[in-house]
């Protein structure tokens, strides 16, 4: 763990001089690159380049606000594949304002924020965990009796850039679940002149929030997004096809029950709601906590967490389809269809057996009768005709 | 009297004639006090049959992928259910697309009880006509009930509503298709999908649902085909593979 108040990153040196007074080898920091490379998609030529230009750094400035999170995300930053250089790049960078790791607190934390956004104005990487309630003006977060919304316009206008970190800065997470009492939106509905990448994941991997700052420090500008502002260097593909209970998907072998012989088997858990057909996330390749395991490795289905309103959207979490509301609790689309598909039968069979009654009854009326039948005598008479020919 | 009355009017239903005596064809039968008209050209009924097919194969993958709870592997990975399930529903998919190119391209190719306006009873008779359809299949006065040569009017919004709940499942189909290659064509070009409906659960959850419109229309149409064959005595049960019906002489058709 890297205690940000100790041997701090003097003014004027570069990240290559600040990392060798830590007594960070070359060996590891090369190694670093060569990740960071891989995660970004660079190629391996690339990796000289990337260290030289990470190595050439002035201490970058970032400020990370938490606002109505649960720091998760922290949690999560904190447990990057390789804390030694991993942690101190996030902590390093985040040395200017972070309150789960500073030291300072209160009105010193708040001074030191007001510091570092007036000393490197519109220079700084605004990272934002927590989303921003508008309810009530705003009340439902405030740090430092301001609210969050305040604090956030307030960093975001000396930004050169800001991460949406987590699913909460990206669309509100679980407090914008309906009925979203607080009105919390993400951090782009509020930030609306500057770009705003999205880091998404309950919490996100913390490799993923590096990578992204490395690409950023390294090339001057943030990589390239998909439609969701989101960076398509991680999520730019399915969780479901980079999955590795796919083979099981295509064999048709799946987990019925949390405790059945499949489960044990470690066959795909699409049927017990597994959202990974539908959830853009690296988690698959990157995996969480130093590459120990993922959601899906460990037995537990992906419940899309990097998805835009996933506990609307995704939920149930055990089952793969979205009720259909207004029909009872139990009632599934599958349970009203084939109801609507039985009674359709029965009606068309009702229907069919009231006219071959209708149809009788004309017969008789049209035997005993003088059963001529003008053109417009309907399907009796038409019949009439049908016998004369006969 | 044998000429059915065709596309152009006149001058079609005479080319038509032309062509099927050069083919060497019989002569279309001429019954006493009834005459063939033909209706469906034979893309349409083309397309109808290779529409049913997909259709039947798409809900039955489709149910499968959607809850595979029959065929499910027994413990060695050689099975490659899901995986043939899926091409069959992707293949299929593919041909029910070709029948809705058909069907489009034959929306203005076709003659008059298939272009475009056959699909939408706008007419103000169209309306009152419609009314007296649906009190027939109520057995409210059925000798009220108007004659149509081509589709009615229920016919004509029940067969628009079955070709637009196709085009919705053709387009959350293909949404969902390019979840598995984001930088493909298919990806972007039904993004707007998934943002319409709620995400790709959304599309999904709707795509499942509608599966069921069809399931709830098979026995319906099926019912009424016959029900209409029966009862009218027109042959109109196998319009939909020689093209034509027999129409008794003396009725007044309010599309001739």
């Amino acid at each position: 763990m890297y205690f940000p108040l100790t041997d701090p990153w003097e003014p004027g040196a570069t990240l290559g001089e600040h990392l060798h007074s830590r007594g960070v080898s070359r060996r590891d920091f090369l190694q670093f690159c060569g990740e960071m490379g891989a995660i970004l998609g660079l190629s391996s030529l690339l990796t000289p380049k990337l260290a030289k230009a990470l190595e050439q750094l002035q201490r970058p400035s970032v400020i990370w606000l938490s606002l109505q999170e649960c720091t998760g995300c922290t949690e999560s930053a904190l447990r990057t594949s390789h804390p030694t250089i991993g942690d101190l790049v996030l902590n390093l960078i985040s040395l200017d304002y972070q309150e789960n790791l500073q030291a300072a607190a209160g009105s010193a934390a708040e001074s030191a924020l007001q510091q570092a956004m007036k000393d490197h104005h519109g220079e700084y990487v605004l990272i934002v965990t927590g989303s921003v309630p508008l309810a009530e003006g705003g009340i439902y977060t405030t740090i430092g009796g301001r609210t969050a919304r305040d604090i956030l316009e307030e960093a975001a206008a000396g930004a050169a850039a800001v991460l949406a970190v987590g699913a909460c800065a990206h669309f509100g997470s679980v407090q914008a679940a309906a009925p979203n009492p607080t009105r919390a939106v993400g951090v782009d509905q509020i930030v609306k002149d500057k770009p705003v990448v999205n880091i998404a994941g309950c919490p996100p991997i913390a490799d993923t929030i590096t990578a992204t700052v490395v690409h950023y420090l390294t090339f001057g500008r943030l990589p390239d997004l998909d439609y969701d502002h989101r960076p398509l260097f991680a999520y730019g593909a399915r969780i479901h096809d980079q999955c590795s209970r796919r083979a099981n998907f295509d064999a048709g072998q799946f987990v019925k029950a949390f405790d059945d012989e499949a489960a044990r088997k470690a066959w795909c858990l699409y049927e017990v709601g597994c959202k990974g057909p539908a959830t853009f996330s690296p988690c698959p390749i990157f995996q969480w906590n130093g590459e120990t395991s993922w959601p899906i490795g460990a037995g537990h289905p992906c419940l899309g967490c990097t998805e835009r309103m996933f506990w609307d959207t995704m939920t149930p979490f055990y089952q793969r389809m979205p009720k259909v509301s207004g029909f009872g609790i139990e009632s599934t689309a599958d349970t009203i269809g084939a109801a609507l598909a039985v009674g359709a039968t029965a009606g068309v069979a009702a229907h069919a057996v009231v006219t071959g009654v209708n149809r009788m009854r004309h017969r008789k009326e049209g035997a005993s009768g003088s059963g001529g039948g003008g053109p417009d005598g309907g399907s009796a008479s038409h019949e009439e005709d049908r016998h004369g020919q006969d | 009297m044998n000429a059915g009355p065709g596309g152009g009017g006149a001058e079609a239903a005479s080319r038509e004639t032309r062509d099927r005596a050069a083919l060497g064809e019989r002569p279309r039968p001429a019954v006493h006090g009834y005459r063939w008209v033909y209706l469906w050209h034979w893309p349409i009924r083309a397309m109808h049959w290779l529409a049913f097919g997909s259709i039947v194969v798409l809900a039955l993958t489709g149910f499968y992928i959607g809850r595979p709870y029959f065929m499910t592997g027994t413990g060695n990975a050689t099975s490659y259910a899901m995986g043939w399930m899926r091409f069959l529903h992707f293949a299929a998919a593919g041909v029910f697309v070709a029948t809705g190119i058909v069907r489009l391209y034959w929306l203005f190719a076709g003659n008059k009880f298939e272009r475009l306006p056959a699909l939408f009873p706008l007419r103000g008779r169209d309306l009152g006509n419609l009314w007296r359809m649906v009190k027939k299949y109520l057995m409210i006065r059925p000798e009220r009930a108007p004659h149509y040569l081509g589709h009615n009017p229920l016919q004509q919004l029940s067969y628009t509503l079955v070709y637009l709940v196709g085009a919705f499942m053709v387009v959350t189909g293909f949404a969902l298709y390019g979840l598995s290659n984001p930088e493909g064509f298919f990806y972007d070009a039904f993004g707007w999908v998934r943002e319409l409906l709620g995400g790709a659960q959304g599309v999904r959850f709707w795509h499942h649902v509608m599966t069921w419109f069809f399931v709830i229309f098979f026995p319906i149409h099926v019912y009424l085909a016959i029900r209409a064959d029966v009862t009218e005595l027109d042959g109109s049960l196998s319009s939909i593979v020689s093209g034509g019906k027999f129409v008794r002489e003396d009725l007044e058709f309010e599309d001739e």
